[in-house]
Parts: C-alpha cells; sequence; structure tokens
C-alpha cells in the first residue's frame, strides 16, 4: 500500500521552492478569508443603494468606487469572493461527487464502465458552455442550479480521468493482494484505490474551481447565469459593461480579482501535479 | 489507415443518435407544453392544437423522435420563433461570421503558439522561456469577455485601430478588408487557447527530449535545432494533436461570449439572444449543428492521432 | 605500439556532476589508449562512471548538469575537448558513433526505420536519396535483417528488441565509423539474443575494422569479445590489461571479487561470493583507495591513494599490493 499524505502535507511539500505558486496559495487564503468573513469584512451591505454617490471614484469611504446603482463596489466584491467560493467549492463537490463516482465505478466493473464511458461520450459532445447555457435555458437562474450546471458540466471529464486513473490502479499488484486477504468489491474500491487517487483528485479540483470561476462569470455575463441581484464578481462585469468609459474602475476590480483568483489556481494546480504519482500525469489534463 | 477510418465513423453513429436524442428531448424538458412553446406566447389554442397534430406529440415519445429525426435529415429544423424563418436559414446566415472568427483565431493559435511553444521548451529556464510560460499561464487564467472589453477599450476606442464592433459580411462593401472586424475578437478568442497550447507544447517537448531517441537523434550528430523540431516536436504534436480537439471545444464555447463583446452577427450570439427570446426551435437547431461539428471534429482530431502515430493504425 | 598511433586516447579525464550549484567529481582522472581496430571493454558497477566517460567521448553531455572538469580526449590527433560543437557534431555519426542500452526505446516511433538510417548517411555525406537508401538496405544486410527490402520501411514497433539492437548498429555503422562506443547493448535483450548481437558485432568488426568500446557489468560479455578490458571502481580505473591476462593473472582485489563471484558451473556452491559491503556514495568515499572498506587485504596504507602499478605487460593495477598479490596465492 503506497505511503499516504494527508491533503494539506502534500500541498505544503508541493509549494517548496515554488515562489509563484506559494503566493498564489496565499492569495487563495486570503480569498477565503475575506469569503468567509464577508459580513465582519465588508464596510456596507452589498444590496444598499446610494444614489447620490452614483459612480463614484475609488475613495473614502467607498473604497472601489461605487457603481452605477450607488452600491459600493469594495463590499460587493468582497460578498463576491463569497459567491465564488460557493460556487468554486459547489461545483467540485457536485463533479467529484458524480463524476468522481462514476469515473471509480466504472474503471472498477469494467463491463458497466464501458456502457457508461459511452454515455459520458455523448454527454461531451456538448461543449461546456453550450452545456451549461442548453441547460440554463430549463432551469431558473439560482445560486443552487449554476452550481449543478457547471458541476454537471465538470462531472464529465472528471468522470473520464477517474475511469483511467482507476483502471491503471485495478491491475496493480496490492490489489490483488487485497483480494487474497479476503476484501469486498467496496472495500478494495474505498479502502485502497480511493486512497491513492487522492492527490489527483486534489488537483483535477483545483483545476475544476479554476474553470468554475470562468464559467460562472461567462454565465453570468450572458444573463444566464445567477439571479441579477446576486453579488458575484462576473455580475459585477456583465451590469456595469456600459460603463466601461465613464468608470472603469468598475471593470477592472472584478476582473482582477478574477485573473488573479483563477491564476493563483492554476499555479497551484500545476505545483500540486508535479508532486502526484507520475503514472498519472497524462491523467490529468487540467483542462 | 483506412481501416481505422472506417472503424472510427462507425463507433462515432450511436454516439451521434444518443446525442440527438439528448437533443430531440431538450424541448420536452422545458416546462410548459412543448407545442404552446413552440409557438410561443401569441399562439391561439387552435395554433397549438394543430401544431400537436402535425409533430405528433399525441404519439409515443419515440415516434415523435423519429419524426423528428426524419426532418431533421430532410434539413427540416422547424421554424424561428423570432425570425418566422426556417431555422436552417437564421443559422446560415450566422455561419459566415462564426467561421471566418474560427478560422482566423485557429490561424493566430496554430501561427503564435506552436513557434513560441517551441522556443519556450528549447530555451527553458531561460528568460524567454520564464516570460512566456508567465504569460501563458495569465492569459489562460483571463476571463474572454473581460479580455475583449479591455480590447476593444484599447485598441477601438483608445487607438482607433480597430473597429469595435459588428461585421459586414466579406460579400458587402468593403470586401476583404471587412476582416479587421473580426481581428480583435480572434485575438480575444486566440489569446487563452494559445496559451493553452503553448504550456501544452512546452510540457510535451520536455517530457519528450528525455526519451532515449533523442538521444539516438544527438548521437548522430545532427543540429540541436532538427533534432528539437523533426525528432522532439514531431513527437510532442501526439500528445498536442489530443489537445485540439479539446481547444474546438473551448473555441465554440468561447465564441458564444466573444460574439456577444463584440456584437458580431455569428451563430453564438444567435444562440444567446435564442435563450434570451425562448426561441426554442433556434436554440435546439443550433445546439444539434454544434455537436454535430464537434463530434466530427474529434473524428478528425482521432484520425489525424493515428496518422502522427504509427503505433495506433498498425497495431 | 607506440601511443602515437593509438586512435583514441583519454588522458586524466575529470567529469563532475552540477548539483545545488556545486560539482560533485563523479569521473576522477582515468587515462587510457585505443588502437584502430581493438575492442576494449570497460566494466564495472552502476555509478561507476563508465557510461559517463563514454558520452564524454562522443560528446553528448551538452545540455546536461554533466561538466568535464579536466582533462584531454585525443581522438585522431585532435583533442575533442577544445574543439566547437559543430565540429563535434561533424564527427558524431560520422567517425564516431554509439549505440545504447535500451534499443526499445532507442529508436524513433514515428519514422521508418530506413529513413532513420537514411537519416545519418545524408547528414554527414552527399549522396542522393536512391544512393541513400541503398546504402541503408545494405546495412540492413550487413547486420542480417531478413527481408530487408520489406523491413526497410517498417516502424520501430514491428521489430522485436533483437532487431531494434541490430538497426541501432547498422546506423551506427552507416557512416563506417573509426569507433563505436557500444554501452551495454545487449544488457536488454534475452541470453540467446545477446550472443547473436555480440558475434555481430565482433563479425562486424572483422570486416571493417572499427575500433570498439564496450561497456557492461557482466564480465561474461566482455570476455566474449574484447582484446582489453579496462576496470572501473568509484570514477576510478584501478585495473586494465588484456583479457586473457584479467583471469589469468591476479590483480586487483574488486577485480578478484567480481570474477569470484560469478558462480561455477561445475560445482555446488551454498553461497554465492558476494563482494562484502556496498559501493561507497559519491560524496562519501574514503580517503585513499575507495576500495578500502570491502578489501580483503586493506591496510593502513590505503588511506593513500594507491598508484596504479605496472605487474607485467600492459597490465596495470591500482593497488599498493599489486606486485605482492601476484606472488601469493590467495
Amino acid at each position: 500500500m503506497r505511503v499516504l499524505i494527508s491533503p494539506l502535507r502534500f500541498i505544503l511539500e508541493a509549494l517548496r521552492g515554488r515562489k509563484l505558486a506559494t503566493i498564489g496559495a496565499l492569495w487563495l487564503l486570503l480569498i477565503i478569508v475575506l469569503g468567509i468573513g464577508a459580513p465582519l469584512v465588508a464596510p456596507f451591505d452589498p444590496l444598499e443603494i446610494d444614489p447620490i454617490a452614483r459612480l463614484s471614484e475609488p475613495g473614502a469611504p467607498y473604497l472601489f468606487g461605487t457603481d452605477h446603482f450607488g452600491r459600493d463596489t469594495f463590499s460587493r466584491a468582497v460578498y463576491g469572493a463569497r459567491m465564488a467560493l460557493i460556487i468554486g467549492f459547489g461545483s467540485v463537490v457536485v463533479a467529484l461527487l458524480c463524476g468522481g463516482l462514476i469515473g471509480m465505478l466504472s474503471g472498477y466493473f469494467t463491463g458497466l464502465g464501458h456502457i457508461l464511458m459511452r454515455v459520458v461520450d455523448v454527454l461531451m459532445a456538448f461543449p461546456a458552455l453550450l452545456l451549461a447555457l442548453g441547460l440554463m435555458t430549463i432551469l431558473e437562474r439560482s445560486v443552487m442550479n449554476t452550481i449543478i450546471v457547471i458541476g454537471t458540466v465538470y462531472a464529465t471529464t472528471t468522470a473520464r480521468i477517474l475511469f483511467g486513473m482507476t483502471l491503471k490502479l485495478k491491475n496493480d499488484v496490492f490489489i490483488d493482494a487485497a483480494r487474497c486477504t479476503g476484501a469486498g468489491h467496496f472495500s478494495i474500491l474505498f479502502k485502497h484505490i480511493l486512497p491513492n487517487l487522492l492527490s489527483p483528485i486534489l488537483v483535477q479540483a483545483t483545476f475544476i474551481f479554476a474553470f468554475a470561476q470562468l464559467q460562472a462569470a461567462a454565465l453570468d455575463f450572458l444573463g444566464l447565469g445567477l439571479p441579477p441581484e446576486t453579488p458575484s464578481w462576473g455580475n459585477m462585469l456583465a451590469e456595469e459593461r456600459i460603463y466601461i468609459t465613464r468608470a472603469p474602475w468598475l471593470l477592472i476590480y472584478p476582473g482582477v480579482l478574477i485573473i488573479l483568483s483563477v491564476f493563483s489556481m492554476n499555479l497551484l494546480g500545476d505545483a500540486l501535479r508535479d508532486r502526484i504519482d507520475p503514472r498519472f500525469k497524462d491523467d490529468i489534463a487540467g483542462v | 489507415m483506412f481501416a481505422y477510418t472506417i472503424k472510427r465513423l462507425l463507433t462515432l453513429i450511436p454516439t451521434l443518435v444518443a446525442a440527438s436524442i439528448l437533443v430531440f428531448l431538450f424541448i420536452h424538458l422545458i416546462p410548459g407544453d412543448p407545442a404552446a412553446i413552440l409557438l410561443g406566447d401569441s399562439a391561439t389554442p387552435e395554433d397549438i392544437v394543430a401544431l400537436s397534430k402535425e409533430l405528433g406529440l399525441d404519439r409515443p415519445l419515440w415516434q415523435q423522435y423519429l419524426l423528428w429525426f426524419r426532418n431533421v435529415l430532410s434539413g427540416n429544423l422547424g421554424n424561428s420563433l423570432f425570425f418566422n424563418t426556417p431555422v436552417l436559414t437564421v443559422i446560415a446566415d450566422g455561419a459566415e461570421t462564426s467561421i471566418l472568427l474560427a478560422l482566423l483565431t485557429m490561424s493566430w493559435i496554430v501561427l503564435l503558439g506552436i513557434p513560441i511553444g517551441i522556443l519556450s521548451a528549447s530555451f527553458k529556464g531561460s528568460w524567454i522561456d520564464q516570460i512566456t510560460s508567465g504569460f501563458a499561464m495569465l492569459f489562460a487564467s483571463i476571463p474572454t469577455f473581460w479580455l475583449g472589453l479591455y480590447l476593444i477599450l484599447i485598441f477601438a476606442v483608445g487607438l482607433g485601430w480597430f473597429p469595435s464592433s459588428g461585421f459586414p459580411s466579406l460579400s458587402d462593401e468593403g470586401g476583404l478588408s471587412n476582416i479587421r472586424y473580426l481581428i480583435l475578437p480572434s485575438l480575444t478568442l486566440a489569446a487563452p487557447n494559445a496559451a493553452l497550447i503553448i504550456r501544452l507544447i512546452r510540457s510535451s517537448m520536455l517530457d519528450v527530449s528525455r526519451e532515449d531517441h533523442v538521444r539516438t537523434a544527438r548521437a548522430k550528430g545532427l543540429h540541436p535545432a532538427k533534432v528539437a523540431v523533426k525528432h522532439v516536436f514531431r513527437n510532442a504534436l501526439i500528445a498536442v494533436a489530443a489537445a485540439f480537439g479539446f481547444t474546438f471545444a473551448a473555441l465554440i464555447s468561447e465564441a458564444v461570449v466573444t460574439e456577444t463583446v463584440f456584437s458580431l452577427p455569428g451563430i453564438g450570439r444567435l444562440v444567446v439572444q435564442s435563450i434570451l427570446r425562448r426561441d426554442y426551435p433556434v436554440i435546439q437547431g443550433v445546439i444539434l449543428i454544434i455537436v454535430l461539428l464537434y463530434l466530427f471534429v474529434n473524428l478528425l482530431v482521432d484520425l489525424a492521432y493515428a496518422w502522427l502515430d504509427p503505433r495506433v493504425s498498425l497495431s | 605500439m607506440s601511443k602515437a598511433e593509438a586512435l583514441l586516447r583519454v588522458e586524466n579525464l575529470n567529469i563532475a556532476i552540477l548539483e545545488n550549484k556545486q560539482l560533485q567529481p563523479v569521473v576522477r582522472g582515468i587515462s587510457f589508449d585505443l588502437h584502430t581496430g581493438e575492442t576494449l571493454g570497460i566494466v564495472g558497477e552502476s555509478g561507476s562512471g563508465k557510461s559517463l566517460t563514454a558520452l564524454a567521448i562522443m560528446g553528448l553531455l551538452t545540455g546536461t548538469p554533466i561538466r568535464i572538469t579536466g582533462g584531454h580526449i585525443w581522438f585522431k590527433g585532435e583533442d575533442l575537448l577544445q574543439q566547437s560543437k559543430a565540429q563535434r557534431r561533424a564527427l558524431m555519426g560520422n567517425a564516431m558513433a554509439m549505440i545504447f542500452q535500451e534499443p526499445m526505446t532507442s529508436l524513433n516511433p514515428v519514422y521508418r526505420i530506413g529513413d532513420q538510417i537514411i537519416e545519418t548517411i545524408k547528414q554527414h555525406q552527399n549522396i542522393n536519396a536512391n544512393g541513400a537508401r541503398k546504402r541503408a538496405l545494405e546495412l540492413l544486410d550487413m547486420v542480417k535483417i531478413p527481408d530487408a527490402t520489406h523491413r526497410i520501411d517498417h516502424y520501430p514497433h514491428q521489430l522485436s528488441g533483437g532487431q531494434r539492437q541490430r538497426v541501432m548498429i547498422a546506423m551506427a555503422l552507416a557512416c563506417d565509423p573509426d569507433l563505436l562506443i557500444a554501452d551495454e547493448p545487449t544488457t536488454a535483450l534475452d541470453v540467446t539474443v545477446q550472443k547473436e548481437i555480440l558475434e555481430l558485432m565482433a563479425e562486424l568488426q572483422r570486416t571493417t575494422g572499427t575500433a570498439i568500446i564496450l561497456i557492461s557489468h557482466d564480465l561474461g560479455v566482455i570476455t566474449q569479445t574484447c582484446d582489453s578490458v579496462a576496470v572501473m571502481y568509484c570514477g576510478k580505473i584501478v585495473e586494465s590489461s588484456s583479457t586473457k591476462n584479467l583471469f589469468d593473472r591476479l590483480g586487483h582485489p574488486y577485480t578478484r571479487g567480481l570474477i569470484n563471484s560469478i558462480p561455477p558451473l561445475d560445482n555446488d556452491i551454498e553461497w554465492l561470493n558476494a563482494i562484502p559491503g556496498q559501493v561507497p556514495a559519491l560524496n562519501a568515499l574514503p580517503t585513499g583507495c575507495p576500495f578500502q572498506p570491502r578489501c580483503y587485504h586493506a591496510q593502513d596504507q590505503c588511506n593513500q591513494a594507491p598508484p596504479l602499478t605496472l605487474i607485467d605487460d600492459e597490465h596495470k593495477v591500482r593497488c599498493h599490493f599489486a606486485v605482492q598479490l601476484q606472488s601469493s596465492d590467495s
């Protein structure tokens, strides 16, 4: 049985010597703290309107300025961080639970697996955003639905990836050894195979988190994502788009926040990927 | 190679059929009566009944599917609710824009991405490499629409080098020079994808250069550039080929956003507008066509993969 | 034969690995000669520096963290280490060629084997496509690839390991090299195939007169093919002699250990005679003679580096007690 490394130690070791990735990780930590502590950090209610101060430039008391409704951009940005985390983690959970489970079961019970993978293939015939758009047409705009839609989109690639990895591990010697001790199927799957997949799964999770941000932002921008009033970085960009010349700060802050967060996640994902079992390196396309 | 092609085509068919079933079911998944949905708000009860009969909505689902499928094969994808013209016509109108945009974008990706990727791998560790890698990862993290907006701000509004929106057809006044309307949009689309390709080529080439046969090539006294291109890159291309399938999917997805940002009369913007307008026949039609296109592109990628790697088709 | 006539003369070659910005010596001052038509075997365990020596001679160390830190490599009168990269490339695959240990992965999988041989030919010779292809067919016949006219258009994955190694040999001999370096050419092959490849190499040498350096950890392979042997340990040559003398006369304790560890075919033994201890790490070498901790004859004097002592005609041993060990019976 391979040595199991706890996720935290894995991350810390992966970051060693990589300055840029460590900065990225710290940025993400900052975002997480801001997001969780949004009610405490944000000076104003993100929905609160101050019509007199519409489109005012950054400066006290509105750190990032105000938007066309007079809402404080900084507060909206902080709550946007919270939304980014919710969307990100939500999508990851959906993608990993559905996709991961399907992938692992398919890889282990190969007969069933080939059928399931064909189904996944069909779903993958729909390019990501298109699938998301299609699903959003049927569903209403809401946070939950956005999470479900984005999660489903990435569940397909996750299923494929975990299918391949489980297949590789299934034929490994230590599985035979486990069988010899009388371990049943599910015991093997969850006690032997899954622990060895934790690192690649973690890497995959970081990439999904990053892509979820971009997809959510795109959906918001098109008016098909989160409900209009929700403070999210994507919505901020969508609503303030026409003011790009009059009030450029309205687009810079949320844009830069998205870019930095996605960039950080990519850096982190890359650093983690370099540390995982070389056998799985090719499986994690990161795309 | 020929046998392999036939084999792949055959495996494609079930996927195509299955995908078409999903697209067909799309209308039925929307809450409400399909006929009412298809006719829109202005429909009278008589119209709804008539359409129901015509579509065979009273018949079992699988029969409806076959009816729909037959219609599709004969080019009848229904009528657009908004334009009141056949869906196929509406889509065809947007085709010129989207196809040109796609071609231009792929050109940027290939012409910029491949050489930069090769250079980056060949000068690994140098400042060229570090800067390109850094920028590549950065560009892969930028939301397409944000990039588009700022390109418009800088180059269209600010410097006035390019128009900021729209695209008159090449057959209109202006002719070929109308391509300049597509320069900023195609760069917007190309940037994140080229970045991905650059990173992929770089890591692929680095992996390949550690392989034994590259040492053999060097032992023959070949010039390092020749080794890099003819031996390392040629093998790295195998890994990259798979990525082109992904890239195409990403292109389609992001084209939707880009066309919206730049107000281009293409299929992408058509999809978004149709969704907002609840023009379901068009939505369904576009999704079907794009899926077909995507599956076809994947097939091409598979074939390219087999052509690039003799071990695949000859085993 | 005088030294001036040597085809290849390695003089006090020092090679080091750049690790964490520090140079860790690996090959520490080795010297040997090779004459035309001769086969020299270099024996040693992994880490002894034998492969690095080969790569240094060929010039395949650019772009790696391995640095040549001293010495000369005289090839046909010119010091290779003073030459430009372009000059060395002109020699590679031409006047000197190399084949490697892993035939399964040493050929480019996406090009036909004929094209890969032709690539070498065209790189160094002014010859047209037809001529090159004819020469490639000739070479495939020479290395005994059956049905060469068809096989020439095959891809590497369609050939067996032994056949791929033959193709490698054909590629190496394409431009009539004066020197062929073979780094463990048969280690990855079955024993029967091994024999065929070695016999092929010997036969080709008889026809072409190419000098060969054969690197191996297997004494059996060395005895079958080499005129002379150099034994390397921890980056130094500890013994060099003609192959016959290596076995007939008692030389370096390390060599004795290697020879003794080969299980006899005619006796039943209970235990294998392994050399006690392990090869020391590069950065933890003992002072003086590196073999000291494992040597049955070690004494205080061994803390000083032993010189290379000539104990017989062309037979040199790097040991303080080279001569004494000769006269004892142990």
